[in-house]
């Protein structure tokens, strides 16, 4: 029995933990977040995760990738989701994973190699039509590629295919878009079948999970640490005990939604599809982060005090990031319909 | 990642399940067989099997053969917890013994105490209680004050111990006494082993909110125990409670979540029984607490690497234990909710028999008290996994 990372695969995380700590600390986060008209997207940091290959972890061997698992690309959202880091790193690498599961050996020839370098930047539309357009992309605007998918399938759509509109909204580490297309526009994937959505959606899922946790983790740590200090009534905060309990409680939640973040991505690595264990392995995890992170981030603010209100103080980073992942991918509600479908019938 | 066990494993657990199927009548399995026993018939039924079971080879799977144990692996252990559930399998009558005092015995004992008493309690030739906690001392054990007082060979024993599991049947009760005179908190204790068949020891079951008895107190009027009859040091009894209570650490969650998992089915069949199985409010809350279940499940293969590799679990016990307990509970307060108007009703509808499942929701009022109480587990966690102030 083994349920943990390998030592490669620790070493990798911490590499890329390391990585953003030394070159795109909260102090660069915050330059972003305080640019709401720019594009989201720091050139720094891109060129560096395609370099460090944080784009190619599922990409194939022999598309120029690292042909990795969802064990190894959930470790890495976990630690940008620690660092609140910006970037179409997700829509890139499920872009890849779009084509890869669905299109044909030129399709994957023409867009693989460019997704994995990070000379393409990829995203994914699944909330919408090519009637309606699609709601919430993430950075669609800088997008070369868009992979989209609707009733009819998946398709690929250029930049020069497609309308997009900024959508305002008040998690500034990301970038979304609507996007409308022209009609007729776009390439089909021949394998966008159900099952293949069904199985980008639950990759999505995981990743977002991954996110999710990375972002609780690291509220937590800053949260115990800060309590462990601050001093107030000639003791640490910390140091009373309904606020110890509450974070021991937390503790235990994010340790839980760790784990189920590390089964459901194993699961979708073993191979067997998307059997009903598997679907109620995703829907567990996205549900189980989603509701950990709401509650973290909460109590980090909470159990700062009013420095953690303040706009200097980067709780509200790790708040609004958790905030809109937790609604991305499938929300709690909908994961736990999901649930009680699998486990009733 | 790799989640399944080895061929040996897996081939003891063929070995396991063909006892097992072969050894437990199909009359066992029926729901209400156990509870509709009188309790002392059950209770031999019970210590008999176990011991068969024993003799078979299928106890003690990670203790030195040469004390009647299996001599498995962790993941042997695990693999048993699962497929003694899932067997409907009989409840051990030697619970504290096999959990605490024979690790601990293995651990710090003497040569003569493994041999004395390990194979017995395996073959249930001596039922163990356990005298810990006393009135005045619960989740502060340290304030216990049952008093040892040497007299020649013996020390003689006065006190009292509450919440002893299986009072009524034991045969010899592993006891803090606190043996030297004027000794406060953790210094001065003993783990004395004594024999509750004297006159100075009197068992007396304790009722519960539930109606049964499953605890019971122990009362010692001048008690006599030889003072060799000592686990550890004379005096150092503090440290061998604790490395006794630190054997729980090991324990996986395994057995747990797969009966927790098999009640959560049974729920929705009762939901479904009453047609409130379609109620989106109850199919969210069923969800939540299915979500916390298969949490339990991976947090227990987490363990079961971790002890495996060798690591020392420490204080990170009091989640698994904070996990199984809360959810547990969580899932038995969903069950009422799934009741309803009806929910203090043993049959809400003709045919519909719920007494077994009120009484595990009863019970489960009971399991974030008993163990380390969920409020000590989360200091616990706090100070010495997080490491926040004491």
């Amino acid at each position: 029995m083994y349920f943990a990372l390998t030592d490669d695969q620790r070493d990798f995380s911490r590499a890329v933990r390391d990585f953003l700590r030394a070159r795109f600390d909260l102090e660069a986060v915050r330059g972003v977040v305080e640019d709401p008209e720019g594009d989201g997207h720091p050139a720094a940091l891109w060129s560096a995760m395609g370099e460090q290959g944080w784009l190619a972890v599922l990409v194939p061997e022999e598309r120029d990738g690292l042909g990795l698992g969802m064990v190894d690309a959930q470790a890495i959202a976990r630690e940008l989701g620690a660092g609140v880091a910006p970037g179409p790193w997700r829509g890139t690498v499920l872009a890849a994973e779009a084509i890869r599961l669905a299109g044909s050996g030129s399709q994957q020839e023409q867009w693989l190699p460019k997704l994995a370098s990070g000379e393409a930047v990829g995203a994914l539309a699944t909330r919408g039509s090519s009637e309606n357009g699609w709601q919430g992309v993430e950075y669609a605007q800088v997008a070369d590629v868009i992979v989209a998918a609707d009733g009819a399938g998946l398709r690929i759509l250029r930049h020069d295919e497609i309308t997009t509109r900024a959508l305002a909204g008040y998690d500034a580490t990301t970038r979304l878009s609507s996007v409308a297309l022209a009609e007729g526009a776009g390439e089909p994937l021949p394998g966008g079948t159900a099952e293949v959505l069904d199985e980008l959606a639950a990759r999505a899922a995981v990743l977002v999970a991954a996110d999710l946790v990375g972002i609780s983790r690291e509220a937590l740590t800053r949260t115990v640490d800060y309590d462990r200090e601050r001093k107030q009534f000639g003791v640490p905060v910390g140091s009373f005990q309904a606020l110890k309990h509450s974070m021991a409680d937390l503790h235990v939640g994010v340790t839980m939604a760790e784990h189920a973040v590390l089964y459901a991505a194993h699961a979708l690595d073993s191979g067997s599809g998307m059997d009903d264990s598997t679907a109620l392995a995703v829907a567990v995890a996205k549900a189980k982060a989603s509701d950990i992170a709401l509650q973290v981030t909460g109590a980090m603010i909470q159990y700062h005090g009013g420095i953690g209100y303040t706009w200097e103080h980067e709780a509200h980073f790790f708040f609004k990031r958790a905030k809109r992942l937790a609604g991305t991918a499938g929300t709690a509600d909908e994961q736990r319909r999901r649930i009680a479908e699998l486990t009733m019938n | 990642m790799d989640l399944t066990y080895t061929a040996d494993e897996e081939a003891f657990r063929a070995e396991l399940r063909e006892w097992l199927s072969a050894n437990i009548p199909e009359e066992w399995v029926k729901p209400g067989f156990w509870r509709n026993l009188p309790e002392a018939e059950a209770f031999e039924l019970r210590r008999n099997w176990e011991r068969e079971k024993a003799l078979a080879g299928f106890a003690g799977i990670q203790w030195p053969v040469e004390y009647g144990g299996r001599g498995g692996t962790p993941g042997m252990k695990a693999i048993y917890d699962e497929e003694m559930v899932l067997a409907h399998a009989p409840q051990t009558v030697n619970a504290l013994g096999l959990t605490f005092l024979a690790p601990t015995i293995m651990a710090i004992g003497t040569e003569e105490q493994r041999k004395e008493i390990i194979g017995p309690m395996l073959r249930n030739e001596v039922i163990w209680c356990q005298g810990f906690s006393e009135p005045g001392a619960g989740s502060d054990l340290a304030a216990l004050s049952t008093k040892g007082v040497r007299d020649g060979d013996d020390f003689v024993v006065n006190g009292q111990k509450v919440w002893t599991t299986n009072a009524m049947h034991g045969d010899k009760i592993f006891t803090l006494v606190r043996t030297e005179a004027g000794s406060e908190r953790h210094k001065g204790i003993s783990m004395l082993l004594i024999d509750m068949d004297q006159p100075g020891v009197e068992a007396r079951p304790l009722k519960q909110m539930s109606g049964a008895s499953e605890f019971g107190e122990v009362f010692f009027t001048d008690a006599r125990v030889p003072a060799d009859q000592c686990l550890g040091e004379i005096g150092e009894g503090w440290r061998t409670a604790m490395l006794l209570l630190s054997f729980e650490r090991g324990a996986s969650g395994m057995s747990q979540y797969t009966e927790f998992r098999r009640q959560y089915d049974d729920i929705v069949g009762v939901a479904r029984a009453l047609g409130r199985d379609q109620d989106p409010v109850l199919r969210d809350k069923l969800a939540r607490v299915l979500t916390e279940l298969e949490c339990l499940r991976y947090h227990s293969m987490h363990v079961l690497t971790q002890v495996e590799q060798g690591r020392d679990l420490g204080s990170e016990a009091s989640m698994t234990k904070l996990q199984w307990s809360e959810t547990y509970q969580d899932l038995w307060e969903v069950f009422d909710d799934v009741l309803g108007a009806d929910v203090t009703l043993s049959e809400p509808v003709p045919g519909l028999d719920l007494a077994a499942f009120h009484a595990e929701a009863m019970w489960s009022r009971s399991v974030t008290i008993w163990g380390g109480s969920s409020q000590v587990q989360r200091s616990i966690v706090a100070e010495r996994v997080l490491g926040l102030p004491r």
